[in-house]
């Protein structure tokens, strides 16, 4: 298992210098202009701007040196002067943690909703939902924005002032620790959550299943409750630009795992372990989620995570419409400035990103399935 | 001379289209197609007939209508309203869609044949090539094409086509070519290829006559996958305004909002759905009919018993 996961990484490290030379090639050639046009504007300025920033070398000396840089870990430095990580770094946890929770939810919601259409066999839910998550699939992003400011956006704010707290978040900018804290927190728990949840089902305990979300929920509350920062967190939580941009995500990852679970229920529906089930008398419950269910969600996990690099630039286009300070903020400004390393450093970051959830999945699939596991270890 | 028999012949393609014909999904996505496809012919059309006595009121970015106050909602005269400028919104529509119905062509076409040649070649040639091409996909996929069109568009000098084939580029070497190679790895292992072999069937028969005509519909199905993030895109750089101004459908959002707002009336609703929706239907169809095709292809294909 852990030679595995080695060689797995071995390999994305190879992945992840081809992925960073397109992407340094790509951007190059694509964009107009260079930095030092837009900041000076005589020819000798121009000049000595690029010579200052290493732009007068060739593109392959500067290919050579930022693999150099990035090997050893460094994402390079702005044409600003400012340390590319650290700008990212910046801007990473509100976008992190709205894609993790809308990600999570969006999960959540398409395997319920999915096993439950798939279920029921109905014909007319089917034609529902499938016409429901396309539409939500393909749905506009400045769309689904202006929907959500123009229904949601009041309720929010009212719902604000009710608790006497200001329409925006005073202190909640980029780089803010306690931002940082809740985002991981709140991943933590709900994949705490996820888990205790499997783990319940697969026991048949009914109470902890249903009260595994609430419970890692209600704990991340006490915890942050008992260190005296609650009023902070809840002025945080109720961001109402982030809320709306994790409702927008939720809208457009949803269909998508929906439809796969749905097809994947309804594929496993009709093998012969389902008959022997039911022909032995266990209740339908039980083998809707503790037999049919848990083949049909790998495929939905592995759709969602390759889908990743999507999500994210639909993330990125949601951020922007809701003027969101996370990654869309840095990137555009990079695009508008020709800032070449942070444009760089933000498709590398997401490439991270999704890199590593591809060995965790590929550690999981192994973990579920040994036919992938003694494969693997043949090879 | 007796009469012949008829000649009992088989052909894969008409039994595919059948199928394909049969899947609802697919027609449902054909139709809506077929419709868009109908409406970015149809303004020449209409101005030579019904609109011929007003022609400059129906002009798409230039016309007006003095005689009603704009924006106004749906009417026999303007059948999609008209926006805050007094320009009629089915006209304006009627051309939004042409660069988008560019960028789905360019990405379909350059995602097909790229996604196909660098998909099959691997399967083909295995061995090193084969590792190389799996590294240079497993990048490709981690790179999102929308972003790259983004930052393609700020150029300004590159067309919706140039912009789609640029879409195509990533998504073909990335998405596509993962499972092109996947599936034509899966087909080569199969007895009749080798049956095929050593019926004396060359490398090029072969791969034209037994591979691809199990591949392509597979390809078919990421493709068109593929052409709904571009043509979102599309409407997003529109929307944006970046680059060179160039009408389109993200055009008609953004000035149903942008002026809505300024001009103190409230957002003219007719013109920001008929924009909105049409981005939307536009990459429903093709979803639909990729998501059909799926279904088709996989020819256990859920209806089974019990």
């Amino acid at each position: 298992m852990v030679g595995f996961v080695l060689r797995r990484i071995l390999g994305s490290l190879v992945t992840l210098l081809l992925l960073a030379s397109i992407a340094f090639f790509a951007v190059n050639l694509l964009l107009p202009y260079d930095f030092a046009v837009g900041v000076g504007q005589r020819p000798g300025a121009i000049a000595f701007i690029r010579e200052q920033l290493g732009l007068d070398r060739p593109l392959w000396v500067r290919w050579l040196d930022y693999l150099w840089h990035l090997v050893r870990g460094d994402l390079g430095t702005s044409f600003t002067g400012a340390s590319v990580a650290g700008l990212v770094w910046g801007v990473l946890p509100v976008t992190v943690a709205i894609f993790a929770v809308g990600g999570i939810v969006a999960y959540l919601l398409g395997e319920w909703f999915g096993r439950w259409v798939a279920w029921s066999r109905s014909r007319l839910l089917k034609g529902a939902s499938s016409t429901a998550s396309v539409l939500a699939f393909t749905a506009f992003p400045p769309w689904l924005v202006f929907l959500l400011l123009f229904f949601v956006a009041e309720p929010l704010y009212r719902f604000r002032s009710f608790f006497g707290l200001a329409p925006i978040p005073a202190r909640a900018h980029p780089g803010d620790i306690l931002l940082v804290v809740l985002a991981v927190g709140l991943v933590a728990a709900l994949v705490a959550g996820v888990l205790l949840r499997g783990w319940a089902r697969r026991g048949d305990h009914r109470v902890l299943a249903a009260t595994a979300f609430p419970g890692c929920l209600t704990l991340l509350a006490g915890i942050l409750a008992a260190s005296g920062l609650w009023g902070e967190t809840v002025d945080r939580l109720l961001w109402p630009s982030a809320l709306m941009a994790t409702a927008a995500l939720v809208v457009i990852a949803f269909g998508e795992s929906m439809l796969v679970m749905r097809a994947g229920v309804s594929a496993e529906l009709s093998e012969d372990y389902v008959f022997t089930a039911r022909a032995k008398g266990l209740p339908g419950r039980l083998i809707r989620d503790r037999h049919v269910a848990r083949n049909a969600v790998l495929p939905v996990i592995s759709r969602l995570i390759t889908s990743v690099p999507y999500l994210i630039s639909g993330l990125i286009i949601i951020e922007r419409q809701l003027s969101l300070e996370g990654v869309a903020s840095l990137f555009f400004r990079a695009i508008e400035a020709a800032d070449v390393p942070v444009i760089l450093g933000i498709l590398v970051v997401v490439g991270l990103v999704g890199l590593a959830l591809r060995i965790v999945l590929d550690a999981v699939e192994a973990i579920l399935d040994p036919r992938v596991r003694i494969e693997g270890r043949a090879r | 001379m007796s009469q012949s028999p008829p000649v009992y012949h088989i052909s894969g393609w008409r039994d595919t289209r059948r199928r394909v014909l049969r899947n609802k999904m697919v027609i449902a996505g054909l139709m809506i197609l077929g419709f868009f496809a109908v409406l970015s012919f149809i303004h020449p059309v209409l101005q030579a007939t019904v609109w011929s006595s007003r022609q400059s009121v129906y002009r798409p970015e230039t016309g007006h209508d003095p005689t009603i106050s704009n924006p106004s909602g749906p009417a026999l005269a303007h059948p999609l309203g008209t926006d805050s400028l007094g320009r009629d919104v089915l006209s304006l529509v009627t051309y939004g869609l042409r660069p988008s119905f560019m960028v789905a062509v360019a990405t379909a076409l350059s995602a097909g044949v790229i996604g196909t040649l660098a998909g099959t070649s691997a399967a083909f040639f295995r061995g090193r090539y084969d590792r190389l091409m799996s590294h240079v996909a497993d990048a490709f996929v981690l790179l999102p094409p929308p972003l790259i069109f983004l930052i393609a568009s700020k150029r300004g000098l590159l067309g919706a086509f140039e912009l789609g084939l640029l879409y195509g580029l990533f998504f073909g070497l990335g998405p596509a070519a993962v499972v092109v190679r996947s599936r034509s790895l899966a087909v080569m292992e199969k007895p009749f290829i080798e049956a095929a072999r050593c019926a004396g069937g060359s490398p090029r028969w072969i791969i034209t006559h037994h591979v691809l005509p199990d591949v392509l519909p597979h390809t078919a199905v990421v493709v068109l996958a593929g052409v709904v993030g571009a043509l979102i895109t599309q409407g997003f750089v529109e929307f944006l305004g970046i680059g060179e101004y160039r009408y389109g459908l993200g055009t008609l959002v953004y000035n149903a909002l942008a002026y809505g707002m300024s001009l103190g009336t409230r957002a003219p609703w007719s013109s920001l759905l008929a924009g909105a929706l049409s981005i939307s239907l536009l990459a429903a169809s093709f979803y639909l009919i990729s998501a059909g095709l799926r279904e088709v292809n996989d020819p256990r294909g859920g209806e089974r018993r019990v």
